[in-house]
């Protein structure tokens, strides 16, 4: 008959748990924010670009607003593709607690 | 007796089959149950405790419940093809909006069709937003450029280069978001 030392087989999920939780969440905000200080890079040198566009007469001023309309579009976008990824990150962190689970549970039980 | 099998495996150590069944019983809800290889009528019974059922069921619950829709290759490759076909079009905005009223209307079935193929699937939301914001004529993407280009008959190469660079930017937000989704073989390890 085997003991279970259900103690510990907590202990191990919650260690293990915790860990994955780091990495999985330290990658994705870093990926974040390198993400969006890559935007706003981006823009500003862009916006830049079409001041002096605008200023040649190479474009239009209707042309500009919808340039500088569209960058916050994008903006909004990479938002939500960003929202869409902290989800995925959620979903592959309760399949990785599952896994956690079920092999604590079996590693634990040597009869 | 045991009302329901959860779990099922062999025990590391020997060959036994083990299992977790959820039971009735009022101690503990959940309980190892192994099979000795050698007689397998005769079964030894754990009770693990029912404050640790709670805690593994909430992993299950947790498990059978996505945030989000999963990969999916023909949307993938949806986003890819109106990318490519769109700033295609675009090039073309120098010339005549009539002259490519017909490639313009082709696209814009293109990209309803991309855009009816992710609403009808589960949890994807956040994608339907994306190609809200790019399909929509009000706004400043795809399809304020495609009203643009009908209104003023034709636009400046200038213009057109610094739009394809943006437009461009918003179709590769709606391809990063999906190829990040969880891929099936992964969701299923």
């Amino acid at each position: 008959m085997a003991n279970i030392d259900v103690g510990s087989i907590f202990k191990s999920i919650e260690d293990q748990s915790k860990a994955l939780a780091e990495k999985l969440f330290k990658q994705y905000t870093r990926q974040a924010v390198n993400d969006a200080k890559d935007f706003l890079q981006k823009s500003k040198d862009d916006l830049k670009r079409w001041i002096e566009e605008l200023a040649r007469g190479d474009i239009s001023v209707d042309e500009f607003e919808s340039l500088v309309k569209g960058q916050a579009d994008v903006a909004e976008m990479r938002a939500l593709k960003q929202a869409g990824l902290g989800a995925v990150q959620i979903d592959t962190f309760t399949n990785g607690v599952l896994d956690i689970v079920v092999s604590a549970a079996f590693t634990a039980i040597k009869i | 007796m045991p009302s329901r099998r959860i779990l099922s495996g062999q025990s590391p150590s020997k060959a036994e089959p083990v299992i977790f069944v959820r039971t009735l019983s009022s101690k503990g809800r959940i309980q190892v149950v192994t099979m000795p290889a050698k007689n397998k009528l005769a079964v030894n019974v754990k009770s693990v405790g029912s404050g640790n059922l709670i805690a593994l069921s909430a992993c299950m619950f947790l498990s059978a419940c996505s945030l989000i829709a999963h990969y999916d290759q023909v949307a993938y490759e949806h986003a890819t093809n109106a990318k490519v076909d769109t700033l295609a079009l675009m090039s073309k905005a120098t010339g005549s909006y009539n002259e490519h009223q017909k490639e313009v209307e082709a696209l814009i079935t293109q990209l309803d069709k991309a855009y009816e193929y992710d609403r009808g699937r589960q949890l994807n939301k956040i994608t339907i937003a994306q190609w809200d914001i790019l399909r929509d004529p009000n706004r400043d993407s795809v399809g304020g450029f495609l009203e643009m280009w009908k209104a003023k008959t034709s636009l400046s190469a200038t213009f057109i280069a610094e739009k394809k660079r943006q437009i461009g930017d918003a179709f590769d937000q709606i391809i990063q978001l999906e190829s990040g989704k969880l891929k099936p073989a992964k969701v299923t390890e």
